[in-house]
């Protein structure tokens, strides 16, 4: 009886260590360690800290590598370049990069392609658009036209006569002519339409947004539709509006990002109508999940991506389609 | 297995005696048990309204078919325990839930929420009859003299299991979960595909729940015991005709069962809802916010603790009565505080409701003598305020804003509030104290 527990006793502990063999084995089929880069524009706006740190996630999630790098400002076209060279030499085989020019860093994405780097541009797009992989970004036009077919079916409701105030960012930016383009598409009307009073650039700057709207109201106090590139803008010109003392429930005032301070302090209470929320997220995660599958062997990412767009609102337009303020909240990014 | 009364010896003082220790583990671990199930559903709401794109009344059903099914369960069970024994009981309890929780298996394949309720409806039904069966168990497992603390003993593993059941969620589940951004810029198979990756996600939690009950069932099954001090078997007295009219005319007694009912639908409602607050109001990851559910049960437990020293020092009622107050302030707070104070308030609200169930029991059934035999059956049956009022908060929340939907429990707090100021303003003729203890019925 002894000697039968014994060998029952030795056959166990073989089947236990062959188990454990064969599960260590499963274990091992993990997925091969690349080394990828993000360059993003700068670390005051948190929509860049939220791009990083999805990232980040995504990177650990994917076993993947991930060196990280930012310019000081949106125009810092020297830190970018020099976060180029410093990434290929630590190997980054793969680079996630927000062009701070569209153009002057095409000479040194050139030469990292050249050196076998995939690149995708994320946000911003370069001139031409195939001077890199592939381009991640919000579609725009399409977050303009949202906001502009929000306003005209709530003006039609208010019975308002348009007065329409458009905040701009600067001449010769792409993404914000395509917003306004989107937004004239979205309200149905075109350039240079009489309803339009006002159009001012605010380089998407609060201060500028609220003195630039304050000039608005005082040659054109029936201003009863304010359109503006960003949230940055709407909140300044959210703060002269108040100032001037305008009725705000007869005001349509719309914009574009999707940042967790303007959802939270301006449209939850209904001050921001309407906003088209953008996912710097999903720019991130896709790209890094892209970059990772290619360098694994999988598909070379190529041509454009949209990464989406929402209409958040707590006061749905019909025939709109938004999402309610609660899902602005859990999926703005900042804090 | 005979149920055979044992010889008082020795062994008898003892909470738990020798030769029972191996049943009492074994019931312990299905006192853990059901409150791992109970809280895991908690965190179910939050995502199944992700997972389904649901309103948050539809998702909110979730608790109607838990809570549901005990309500509905808690009479059969008490059948099953007269009829046939406490062991019977729970091992239909412990075989139906595993039922329940294997039910996610299909439930997970088919992709349709309604399977899903139904296995939570199976799962619930079997901890209702395990419940109603484990507690009297628990207390003839010994002398009646050690009853009491033999059943607190195991109750305090309830709340352990409890925060086991939030914490499965909060790290197999939350964190895994497909980001809702992502789902954006999906096409309809990635969706499809994503939906059936978060299902198994929910799916593997509540599998591991239905083998833990499948062992423990073999377990107690194939467990040779005597209960030394067992239950009469096959009848047991009937409540006479005049007890339920003489229940319903006690003001103290009537309006405690609705003090109940509103303090368990206030508990389900704070605790459903603490992940969706933290989520859609302050903006917190589904992982943090399942975080600051597992806060909500720790304050939950620690305060219990508190309180039963402060019931030491001050009167049940009056205590009651300033908790309520405490409770109403936390709702009011969450309320219009849309940020980090009001999910703080959220949470501090388990300290107001950790010492309603058993002060409202135990005020409810004072002075009843054996009518409180009776009545302790109503005062469990109160549960239905758990499948009942989180619907309404679902449906405010839907109508107005996350933050407001917390209004329910607001008025559910002040109600029971408003039953511990009855009290302390009515004082009862002939007092007896029935020295009954409270179950571990609600609903953590």
């Amino acid at each position: 009886m002894t000697v039968m527990k014994k060998y029952l006793y030795r056959r166990a502990r073989v089947l236990l260590l062959a188990g454990f063999a064969i599960a260590l084995g499963a274990c091992s089929g993990e997925d091969e360690s690349v080394t990828i880069g993000l360059i993003t524009k700068q670390e005051v706006n948190p929509y860049w800290v939220t791009m990083r740190e999805v990232a980040q996630q995504t990177a650990k999630d994917n076993n993947v590598t991930l060196l990280t790098a930012t310019g000081t400002s949106d125009v810092d076209v020297y830190s970018q370049q020099a976060a180029l060279k410093d990434m290929i030499a630590k190997g980054a085989r793969g680079i996630l990069i927000a062009p701070t020019s569209s153009t002057a860093l095409l000479p040194d994405i050139e030469a990292a392609r050249r050196q076998g780097v995939l690149v995708i541009a994320v946000d911003t797009p370069v001139e031409p658009v195939d001077a890199v992989d592939a381009y991640f970004a919000t579609d725009n036009e399409a977050a303009g036209r949202l906001v502009g077919q929000y306003a005209t079916v709530k003006a039609q409701l208010l019975d308002l006569k348009p007065k329409i105030a458009m905040l701009d960012l600067a001449p010769g930016i792409s993404s914000g002519e395509a917003r306004h383009r989107g937004f004239l598409k979205g309200f149905g009307i075109t350039p240079g339409d009489p309803a339009i009073v006002a159009m001012v650039d605010t380089e998407g700057d609060r201060e500028l947004g609220e003195s630039r709207m304050a000039e608005i109201l005082a040659e054109h106090p029936d201003v009863n539709i304010v359109y503006t590139v960003n949230e940055p803008a709407a909140l300044g010109a959210l703060a002269a509006l108040q100032d001037a003392g305008a009725d705000l429930d007869r005001t349509i005032l719309v914009s574009i990002d999707g940042g967790c301070r303007a959802i939270k302090q301006a449209v939850r209470p209904g001050d921001i109508d309407a906003t088209a929320m953008q996912f710097p997220q999903n720019m991130a995660r896709e790209g890094v999940r892209a970059l990772a599958s290619a360098l694994r062997g999988g598909d070379r990412p190529s041509g454009y991506l949209n990464t989406g767009v929402e209409l958040i609102t707590g006061d749905p337009a019909p025939g709109v389609k938004s999402r309610d303020v609660a899902f602005g909240v859990r999926n703005c990014w900042g804090n | 297995m005979a149920e055979m009364a044992d010889d008082d010896g020795p062994e008898s003082a003892r909470i738990v005696a020798v030769p029972m220790r191996i049943p009492f583990i074994l019931l312990v671990l299905c006192f853990t048990a059901w409150g791992a199930a109970a809280n895991l559903t908690d965190i179910l709401v939050g995502v199944f309204r992700g997972i389904f794109d649901m309103s948050n009344f539809q998702s909110s059903l979730v608790q109607s078919a838990y809570y549901g099914a005990y309500f509905l369960l808690a009479l059969p069970a008490g059948f099953i325990n007269n009829r046939y024994g406490y062991k019977t009981g729970v091992l239909v309890g412990l075989g139906l839930a595993a039922v329940g929780g294997m039910l996610f298996l299909p439930a997970s394949q088919i992709l349709e929420y309604d399977m899903f309720l139904l296995a939570l409806f199976f799962l619930a039904a079997g901890l209702s009859i395990l419940e109603t069966s484990a507690n009297p168990f628990v207390i003839a497992m010994g002398a009646e003299s050690t009853g009491t603390q033999r059943l607190n003993l195991a109750q305090a593993f309830n709340p352990i299991g409890a925060n086991i059941g939030v914490l499965m969620g909060a790290v197999f589940i939350l964190p895994a979960l497909t980001p809702e951004a992502s789902k954006v810029i999906m096409s309809e198979p990635e969706l499809l595909a994503s939906q059936q990756a978060d299902l198994n996600l929910v799916l593997k939690p509540y599998l591991g729940i239905a083998v833990a009950l499948i062992l423990i069932w073999i377990a107690i099954m194939f467990r040779r015991f005597e209960l030394p001090n067992p239950p009469a078997v096959g009848g047991g007295p009937a409540a006479s005709g005049n007890v339920a009219l003489r229940l319903w005319n006690n003001r103290h007694y009537r309006y405690g069962v609705m003090a109940q009912f509103f303090n368990v639908a206030a508990q389900t409602c704070i605790w459903t809802f603490t992940i969706l607050y933290a989520q859609d109001v302050v903006g917190e990851s589904p992982e943090n916010a399942g975080w600051w559910l597992q806060a909500s049960l720790i304050i939950f437990l620690f305060s219990r603790f508190l309180m039963v020293w402060l019931l030491g020092v001050f009167r049940p009622s009056r205590l009651l009565a300033v908790m309520a107050a405490f409770g109403v302030l936390c709702c009011l707070t969450a309320m219009f505080s849309l940020n980090l104070v009001g999910l703080v308030a959220v949470a501090a609200a388990s300290a107001s409701l950790s010492l309603m169930f058993p002060t409202i029991y135990g005020m409810a059934l004072q002075g009843l003598g054996d009518d409180a035999k009776f009545g302790s059956a109503g005062l469990v049956m109160a549960i239905l305020g758990g499948a009942i009022m989180p619907l309404v908060h679902g449906v405010v929340m839907d109508l107005s804003s996350p933050a407001m939907g917390y209004v329910v429990p607001g008025i559910c707090l002040a109600l029971v509030g408003a039953y511990a100021l009855f009290d302390l303003r009515n004082e009862r003729s002939g007092f007896v104290d029935t020295g009954m203890p409270a179950p571990g019925g609600e609903a953590s």
